[in-house]
């Protein structure tokens, strides 16, 4: 652990040092050597595959299989005529390597990372310290796929100081976590799945009063997890669907929202009644989830993505069970909503140690190319997938095995057709299919509410104050919840919260969302 | 030997108390974690699994063992700790033996500079920036180069050396061995117990290291186990699932798959370590008397 510390210390000097570094890293190939049995058949590949086009060097996210010898990469390789190196990042802190790998130069000819608020800092931090390549001029001259594919907006978004640095990847818009409920419970007590905030009360109370699930006193009428105090659909009804949200004009974040109190109140009393589970702060994921698939709890919050997992383990120990998604509930003056991404997933881009910057984007060009992007995202018609009125089925466990991880080679996408081969992945399985379903589609349109932040530049207090303002509201609002701080504390929390860089976040966001408005 | 007082029995009772409750903490973790490796993912998902498994089943513990990532990184971290504690061993056995003679000229100047290795390093960046420069980041040699030499274990073999009563090399100096002979046929084979407890310090040292494989090593086909290890447990961290998309969430492995990754990993060095374990023991008091 102490070795971790000083690493992350090395690291932040590392990242302060790095334009000098950059600057006088040599120019000298390092690629990979030929004293190990594994490069040395990379090697031998590599001689036989020499043409005109160099070998490329892409450093990816972490996933489960090497990149290198997944089928997608034979694939692309075959589709597109670029050799490509794969590496990937740690799944442990890979902020921290990125920035040792910029830092010495790495002649990476594509660097991909998540999309989210602390890669987007660096991203920015690199491209204004001058480590990135300027993708302008290259897509002008190589990239007429690139623009056609991707949408202007986050083309726009991606920006920064007016000059293009990266390709966006960009999230699809969908809605994750809701509350899933136990139907046969909900039959038990003879009553329908609630619509409203005054209904949702109604069955917690009938679950604890009669005990569907003859759990006696072991019995849970509605399981968080712990970090999760601001309960998604519950939240959004009171317009707190994401973390920031427009109040009269004005995006603010949930804290010093007036709702806030409203939704507290209502959550400390489902509390109070001992309809919330009272060990709820200490429950870890999968704590909320063991409570839930063992039978003791009716109904939990989770994201579509674990429906299958839950739902197996839940039928297995309860046959009779049965398990469904809740409506998005509706609050007392109408307000409703899930929380939908919206943003960047990921973002690619060209590190000026980069040897073949042309051939990169000729690659990425290569890449969104119509039916090569098909078949990299999903594959070939009537081997990974059927298509029939218009609905891409997967065919298992060929798809599985071949392209579950297709989403990681991305870089960019056809923003107009990828939400539809999309669906191909949450075929796989027709439970997952009904539950992302549910949510996303079936559920009115005005339920699903994207994050206004999603498409926001990088905001320098914003992304620094982000993680731990988050973690002070999630310890208060449980607090609140507990009874452990009284309601008439929320506005000397909510002065700790402006002075603690809320206010400075609340200025630059605001600035930002003035003009993107317009 | 006289009787046992009621204050001798509770101390004695408290002492095994306190040895059982150690042993108990060691060993129930991995109790729980062999059971989830070979329990139905659903009695592990619902919380079932405590130190029994449940649901019998081994189609996990199969799953792993047979998948090929998982071979291949146990293949490069078997190498790694062969090749690198055979050559660490063979480095800091012949290093420490002029090192034990006091009587060579300069020779506590060498040994200062030793020393100093000990106390004062690059850091990480510098290093990391010499690996660059060798031409080393993602490959093997970077692991085990410089880790050759720990000044610490050659110390703990000079001293074990200086123990050895001098006679010995005199006797066979007038038979006509040469240094070389003495070293490799008199001092070594008299020196088995050090050099298996030094060769096992080394050999966990390979065999655990995760920092340096993850600074030096981007190719996913040189990872090491360890590294395998923690990629695969931190996969269903929530921390890091504030970062994940849809798409990733679908592709999390189950919690029974990481149990059995876990233990299949620790199979090899629970296969040599009772081997060496006496030699440790020993070598353990050496270390203690070295003074």
């Amino acid at each position: 652990m102490l070795k971790n510390k000083k690493f992350m210390l090395v690291a932040v000097a590392a990242s302060l040092s790095f334009t000098s570094l950059v600057a006088c890293s040599s120019k000298t190939n390092t690629g990979s050597s030929t004293t190990t049995p594994a490069s040395k058949a990379a090697a031998t590949a590599a001689a036989t595959a020499a043409g005109p086009k160099p070998e490329l060097k892409s450093l990816q996210i972490w996933q489960k299989d090497d990149y290198n010898t997944y089928p997608v990469a034979k694939y692309l390789e075959q589709a597109t005529g670029y050799k490509v190196q794969y590496d990937m990042l740690p799944q442990d802190k890979p902020q921290d390597k990125l920035n040792i790998l910029i830092a010495s130069g790495e002649p990476y000819d594509a660097i991909t990372t998540a999309g989210s608020t602390d890669f987007k800092a660096l991203y920015a931090d690199y491209a204004k310290k001058g480590a990135l390549t300027d993708l302008g001029p290259l897509i002008d001259k190589y990239g007429p796929n690139i623009k056609a594919a991707i949408a202007p907006s986050a083309l726009e978004a991606a920006k920064i100081e007016g000059k293009l640095y990266a390709i966006p990847t960009t999230s699809l818009s969908f809605a994750g976590e809701s509350l899933y409920i136990r139907q046969d419970w909900l039959d038990k007590v003879g009553m329908k799945a609630p619509t409203t905030l005054d209904e949702l009360t109604a069955v917690l109370k009938a679950f604890k009063e009669k005990d569907p699930g003859g759990n006696g006193d072991k019995n849970i009428p509605l399981t968080v997890k712990g970090d999760a105090p601001i309960i998604p659909n519950i939240a959004g009804a009171f317009g707190l669907a994401n973390f920031w949200n427009d109040v009269n004009g004005k995006l603010t974040p949930r804290v010093l929202d007036p709702a806030y109190k409203d939704y507290v109140t209502y959550v400390s009393d489902l509390f109070k009644q001992g309809l919330l589970d009272k060990e709820f702060a200490a429950n870890k994921d999968a704590t909320a989830k063991e409570k839930f698939s063992s039978g003791k709890a009716g109904m939990i919050m989770i994201h579509w993505a674990d429906v299958p997992t839950i739902n197996d383990a839940l039928i297995k120990n309860i046959p009779t069970a049965k398990a469904t998604y809740i409506p998005t509930l509706k609050g007392k003056d109408g307000k409703i909503g899930l929380s939908a991404t919206q943003g960047f997933d990921r973002i690619t881009y060209i590190p000026k140690a980069s040897k073949h910057p042309e051939d990169a984007i000729k690659w990425m060009n290569a890449k969104l190319e119509k039916d090569t992007f098909r078949t990299m995202a999903i594959g070939e018609e009537n081997k990974h997938y059927t298509l029939k009125d218009g609905a891409y089925t997967p065919i298992l466990p060929i798809f599985t095995d071949e392209r579950n991880q297709a989403n990681n080679f991305l870089m960019g996408t056809d923003d107009k057709i990828y939400p539809t081969y999309w669906q191909a992945r949450v075929r796989k399985d027709m439970r997952l299919f009904d539950a992302w379903n549910f949510m996303n589609t079936l559920q009115p349109a005005n339920t699903k509410i994207p994050d206004p932040l999603g498409y926001a530049p990088y905001l320098t207090e914003f992304s620094k104050n982000f993680q731990p303002l988050n973690t002070m509201v999630n310890d208060f609002t449980t607090k609140l919840i507990f009874g452990a701080e009284p309601m008439t504390g929320i506005e000397a929390f909510q002065a700790k919260f402006k002075s603690s860089g809320g206010d400075a976040s609340y200025k630059e966001v605001n600035d930002w969302y003035a003009t993107a408005k317009k | 030997m006289h009787k046992k007082t009621l204050g001798d029995w509770t101390f004695d009772i408290g002492i095994y108390l306190v040895l059982l409750l150690c042993g108990l903490a060691t060993l129930l973790p991995l109790a729980n974690i062999l059971s989830k490796a070979i329990s139905e993912e659903s009695a592990v998902i619902s919380g079932k699994v405590g130190i029994f498994p449940v649901g019998f089943q081994l189609d996990t513990m199969k799953y792993v063992v047979s998948s090929n990532q998982f071979l291949h990184s146990i293949g490069i971290s078997l190498l790694i700790t062969v090749v690198g504690t055979l050559l660490a061993i063979l480095l800091t056995a012949i290093s420490a033996y002029p090192l034990s003679k006091r009587h060579l000229p300069g020779i506590s100047i060498i040994m200062v500079m030793f020393i100093f290795t000990m106390m004062f390093n690059g850091g990480i960046i510098p290093n990391y920036l010499l690996m660059k420069k060798l031409h080393l980041i993602n490959n093997l040699w970077s692991l085990m180069l410089p880790a050759l030499i720990s000044v610490f274990n050659m110390l703990v073999i000079k001293s074990y050396y200086e123990s050895l009563p001098e006679a010995l090399e005199e006797s066979a100096k007038m038979d006509g061995a040469r240094n070389f002979t003495i070293l490799f046929r008199i001092i070594l084979p008299l020196s088995v117990p050090v050099i298996a407890t030094i060769a096992l310090f080394y050999a966990v040292y390979f065999w655990n290291d995760y920092f340096h494989p993850m600074l030096y090593i981007n190719d996913a086909g040189l990872k090491p186990l360890q590294l395998y290890l923690r990629d695969i447990v931190m996969d269903a961290d929530s921390s890091s699932a504030v970062n994940k998309s849809a798409d990733d969430l679908m592709n999390v492995s189950a919690e029974g798959i990481r149990a059995a990754t876990v233990i299949a990993s620790i199979i090899p060095m629970l296969l040599v370590y009772p081997y060496l374990q006496k030699h440790f023991v020993k070598g353990v008091l050496i270390g203690s008397v070295k003074g």
